[in-house]
């Protein structure tokens, strides 16, 4: 499949990295002209991307798209390979990336300076009279690379290249961790800078020892060499670059960055931190296994290891009073629940872990984005000071609320048809490990409920002062939020709208001898 | 013809509109409510004696959803919907006054919508659907009353999560073994599965129903959650929504499992069936010894409807034709006669702002329809002929007796004992006795709290003296699961070994009554003394917990508390204690040490490496 031919269908994969890219990069040049277009080019990009991906999306359940860039041929050229799962995961970057940069419109600014000037938010009134407007062009061009590095990850077919974009990913999400200046947020960067770096060193030698075993970096090559070559030699190098990769991933024990960076970076960070960075890393580790190594001894191991950082999320989720660590805490057990679907290796199973997976992101960026605009009203960051909350931000609490009730997977919403699959897929097993781990899991769940209802609950049912006075979040946090929503119901009660990409997203992860035909042809 | 899906839609998008329309104005809310619900009613009337079965929804997940009716969804359906009724009518005056009163409609609305979902659902996935939303929308109205109700949700939501888990389980390894969750299809595929098998999913089952169904020993959410709730929706939990579980029981074993299958697990006393029995006759003993123990009137009632549950379960784990009959029959007369007691002590708290039955007294005269009401209402709790629930008792105890089970029928007997002297308790430590100083200018309760109240008091008499009427119904659900059919007239059941006739008793208490009314009206010789005249011989008067009702039966009391402990509750605290303080100790493997936390990533590395260079096992 050559160039060309991708070309002459109309819309060519590589746009969806160039063109944030360079918008990314264009932020302080508009900026010269006019003030506001840092916070709108995301906006455009972002939107871009979600119409490119869903045009795609329809060709590439047929046959994978394959772009080479530089003339030749893979594996001699850099290629992007743009299968059912890169282009579902880009759309779920430009959906999720775009509907939070309306989010930060009138988020980001009185965020920060409000939190700098004046550290005692409860004083802090309105939303964006009174606040000084001050350059975040910095932010948004961040936000716009970070989303940038994601997608490339999941379009790219050569591991150096990954590295690179994962690279790219990291690094602006440290930086925007430590976005607010203030203490937390810089130390929680600094341990984000710190593990992160072993990891993407972790990661360079790996990819560095196969470069060295099979002369090649496209990822479809090596995945054909890969029985050529002694199986300890390859397990080195494989350990090495899921570790690396893991540490983003969020693993259990590689994942300790994470509630500290979730939780003091803006809302708007975490949310895509939790809906975006940590599931990326996850496809790349899914890549790595699956289609490169093709290790399926490890399966089990990786179930294992899911469950565990299932457990252990959730219990450390289920013991926190701060509402953004509870909620960081819940990504990780969430992220086990996935991983363990995905290693469950049928069919049912990894379907059942991207539908987790979508179900995840989508109800997890709701979360940050609400308690984003409600942790400001309270003034602090304690579950007990969302008291009333209902009251005072009805709509809000409501989006909160739906949310909760996905993640803990209740129908009507997305959470419920996604846990269905996995706990089927585990079941479908009939094998006891797979039964027993499941059967871990679901004690997962019981937790999981404990805490968010104990949420809701705060938010609806506690006592409070008379008379609170309403004042929700505005207008460009709520479109957001209630697209998240209407999402989330609708899917959760016509799960069909993704389960066709979903299956055949499942079967490119499964087949990787059909990847690797499709892509060196 | 009225279709199924339009009565849901009518059902769920009814509860929104009721939301939406409060929004605009609270009187057209409230009249909007009673009127989408008396329409559930007399559609579901309507559709009496049908059988219809319909897709209504293809494709989620690649599995159809379907709706079925049949005579004994029909019969859960229209006690759903008169009670639901009932107590949305009862509701209008209760909630009026406190806030977040659109949501509190919208959510009972809800309620009864689902619990309408789950008995017409005709495949297990919808049926799950519906049960995890009447899951969560009732712990949104367990929390309502805020303050110590919050602990009641939690503790009904977790332990109805732990059910649904349960379910879930089951259900989707029958989907895993026979590829459809279609109820009529698992039934008639399941008879080749293995023994084994069909008591692994019973027991799945059971877990999710029992805990709704509250059988001892996952029983502990219920007396919390019950005492808690609003009144009216105390009387939709006790009523119908425990009964779901009821329900649930009756569909997997004898609708899917069919009773030659259930009836077959296992051998002696340790078959499925005897364990069954015994577990319902736990459940009917101990939670009756409890209530007696309690001084909040709604507790009381919450223990009674776990000790009433019991005799259900009993009943329907029994699996004769006669038992099945008092189960079900009983599960109609406790849902009215429950509902009713939960109302009026609703109504009594709507006026005295208390339950505490010790301080509380000598109401019957404040409010004379409330202590009629409450009067049919225990008369039916405890077995009093002329009355429904004399009836079912008497199916259950005959089959007991009938069929050789001594110990059981001891069990019932003792249980029905104990329900007398917490009944009385009950209706003297709130209406009979001095009237407390504070409730003398007492006002009587509000029409459309009495109304609900009325209908049902005459609704159990109505079936007490012709309980011909529901049994004709029960009777097809018997045939419909196999069992022949019972000799059913219009008032009462006749068979060689005995038979029963309401209306001969009518007639002797008719004639006892007229007998009494004559002697008491020659020889009345009566004082009338002030309800709140305490005689104290002269000296000062308490003024609080001085009358009598207060520590009804203490000696009682101290025989039997040091055996009424609630171990099972203390353990499942345990339990959510230890998980909480584990979970605590594995919060601190994040210690906030960088160092620590590079650590662990090198750590790991080398124990991969290391195990994979000793074992090999990848």
């Amino acid at each position: 499949m050559s160039e060309i031919g991708s070309l002459s269908n109309g819309v060519n994969p590589v746009l969806l990295i160039a063109v944030p890219l360079g918008l990314a990069f264009a932020i302080p040049l508009f900026n010269l002209f006019w003030k506001p277009a840092a916070k709108y080019i995301p906006l455009v990009a972002l939107a871009f991307n979600l119409v490119v991906s869903l045009l795609l999306l329809p060709k590439v359940l047929e046959n994978p798209v394959i772009v080479s860039i530089g003339g030749l041929r893979p594996p001699f050229c850099i290629n992007l390979v743009a299968g059912p799962v890169g282009v579902l995961f880009s759309a779920i970057i430009a959906l999720v990336g775009l509907l939070v940069s309306v989010y930060a419109l009138d988020y980001i600014h009185p965020v920060r300076y409000s939190q700098r000037i004046d550290t005692k938010l409860s004083n802090w009134v309105g939303l964006s009279n009174g606040v000084k407007e001050g350059p975040t062009e910095k932010y948004h061009m961040l936000y716009l690379l970070l989303l940038t590095g994601a997608t490339g990850v999941v379009l790219t077919g050569d591991i150096f290249n990954l590295f690179v974009f994962f690279e790219i990913l990291c690094i602006s999400s440290y930086a925007l961790v430590a976005y607010l200046r203030d203490k937390a947020g810089i130390e929680s960067a600094v341990k984000y800078l710190i593990q992160g770096a072993v990891g993407s060193s972790l990661l360079l030698i790996g990819i560095g020892l196969l470069y060295g075993l099979f002369g090649t970096l496209n990822m479809a090559d090596i995945a054909q060499n890969i029985k050529s070559v002694s199986p300890i030699s390859v397990f080195v190098p494989m350990v090495l670059i899921i570790t690396g990769l893991g540490v983003e991933a969020a693993i259990f024990p590689l994942n300790a960055w994470l509630p500290d960076a979730h939780s003091s970076a803006p809302s708007s960070i975490s949310a895509i931190l939790s809906g975006i960075a940590i599931e990326v890393g996850l496809y790349a580790v899914v890549r790595v296994i699956f289609t490169i190594f093709g290790a399926s001894s490890i399966f089990l191991f990786l179930a294992l290891l899911g469950i565990l950082t299932l457990l252990v999320g959730e219990m450390c989720a289920f013991s926190q009073n701060n509402i953004k660590r509870m909620l960081a805490y819940s990504s990780i057990g969430q992220i086990g629940l996935i991983l363990f679907a995905l290693a469950i290796a049928n069919s049912y199973g990894v379907t059942g872990g991207l539908f987790q997976l979508v179900s995840h992101t989508l109800s997890k960026a709701l979360l940050f984005l609400a308690v984003g605009y409600m942790i400001y009203r309270a003034g602090s960051m304690e579950i007990s000071a969302l008291e009333g909350m209902g009251r005072k931000m009805p709509l809000t609490c409501l989006a909160f609320t739906i949310g909760a009730f996905s993640l803990v997977g209740l129908p009507p919403f997305i959470g419920f048809p996604s846990k269905f699959l996995v706990v089927r897929a585990a079941l479908a097993t009939k094998e006891a490990y797979f039964c027993v781990l499941i059967g871990l899991a679901l004690l997962g769940t019981v937790i999981e409920g404990a805490y968010f209802f104990r949420v809701v609950q705060v938010l609806y049912f506690k006592e409070e002062k008379p008379n609170p006075g309403r004042k929700d979040a505005p207008i460009a946090a709520l479109i957001p939020m209630f697209i998240f929503v209407a999402l989330i119901v609708v899917v959760g009660v016509y799960p069909k709208l993704v389960t066709d990409v979903l299956n055949s997203a499942a079967s490119e992860i499964l087949n990787r001898l059909d990847y690797i035909r499709n892509v060196l042809g | 013809m009225m279709s199924l899906e339009i009565l849901l839609i009518i059902a769920f998008g009814g509860a929104l509109l009721t939301y939406l329309l409060g929004k605009i104005s609270h009187k057209l809310r409230d009249s909007f409510a009673v009127i989408i619900s008396l329409t559930l009613v007399f559609i579901i009337a309507c559709l009496y004696g049908k059988s219809l079965e319909k897709t209504f929804y293809f494709g989620f997940l690649g599995l159809a959803l379907v709706l079925r009716l049949n005579i004994l969804s029909w019969f859960f359906a229209i006690t759903i919907a008169v009670v639901g009724t009932l107590s949305i009518i009862f509701s209008l005056s209760y909630i009026k006054a406190r806030e977040k009163t659109d949501f509190y409609f919208f959510e009972m609305a809800l309620v009864n919508a689902a619990m309408l979902g789950i008995v017409l659902a005709g495949d297990l996935l919808s049926f799950y659907i519906f049960w995890e939303i009447m899951s969560w929308s009732a712990f949104l109205l367990i929390s309502y009353n805020k303050g110590p109700a919050l602990a009641a949700g939690m503790k009904y939501i977790i332990m109805s999560i732990v059910g649904s888990i349960a379910m879930l389980v089951g259900m989707l390894s029958l989907y895993v073994s026979f590829d459809t969750l279609s109820i009529s299809q698992i039934a008639s595929v399941i008879t080749s599965a293995s023994s084994g098998y069909i008591l692994f999913i019973l027991i799945a089952f059971s877990i999710a129903f029992g805990i709704k169904n509250a059988i001892l020993p996952f029983h502990t959410w219920l007396p919390d959650a019950h005492s808690e709730a609003p009144a009216p929706f105390s009387a939709v939990l006790s009523g119908i929504l425990i009964k779901m579980g009821t329900y649930g029981f009756l569909l997997i074993l004898y609708v899917i499992v069919g009773l030659k299958l259930f009836l077959g697990l296992g051998s002696g006393i340790f078959s499925f069936h005897s364990i069954f029995c015994f577990l319902g006759a736990v459940t009917i003993i101990i939670p009756t010894f409890i209530a007696m123990l309690q001084t909040d009137a709604k507790r009381l009632l919450a223990w009674s409807t776990v000790g009433q549950a019991g005799y259900i379960i009993l009943a329907i784990a029994f699996g004769t034709n006669l038992a099945l009959a008092g189960g079900i029959f009983h599960f109609f007369n406790h849902a009215l006669f429950k509902a009713l007691l939960f109302l009026a002590i609703g109504a009594v708290e709507f006026r005295t702002h208390t339950r505490d039955l010790d301080s509380l007294g000598g109401l019957a005269k404040k409010m004379p329809i409330v202590f009629i009401a409450t009067l049919v209402g225990i008369c039916a709790l405890i077995g009093v002929p002329l009355t429904n629930g004399f009836v079912s008792k008497w199916l259950i105890y005959k089959t007991l007796i009938l069929e050789g089970s001594p110990f059981l029928a001891f069990f019932a007997l003792v249980g029905t004992w104990g329900t007398i002297l917490y009944s009385y308790k009950l209706v003297h430590n709130v209406f009979l006795g001095q009237l407390p100083e504070k409730y003398k200018d007492l006002q009587k309760s509000p029409i459309s709290m009495q109304l609900p109240m009325i209908v049902l008091s005459l609704a159990i008499l109505l079936f007490g003296i012709l309980p011909g009427i529901p049994l004709k119904v029960i009777n097809a659900i018997g045939i419909s699961f196999g069992f022949e059919s019972l000799n059913v007239t219009l008032w009462g059941i006749t068979s060689e070994t005995g038979a029963l006739n309401t209306i001969n008793i009518f007639s002797a208490v008719l004639v006892a009554g007229i007998i009494v009314w004559i002697l008491f009206w020659i020889g009345a010789k009566s004082v009338s003394v002030a309800q709140d005249n305490s005689y104290a011989a002269g000296a000062y008067t308490p003024k609080d917990k001085y009358h009598y009702t207060a520590e009804f039966y203490n000696p009682l009391y101290r025989m039997v508390k040091p055996f009424l402990r609630d171990v099972i509750d203390e353990f499942y605290y345990w339990i959510a204690s230890s998980v909480r303080s584990f979970a605590d100790s594995v919060r601190r493997i994040y210690s906030g040490d960088v160092g620590y936390y590079v650590m662990y990533i090198i750590l790991f590395l080398a124990l991969l490496i290391f195990v994979q260079l000793k074992w090999k096992p990848w």
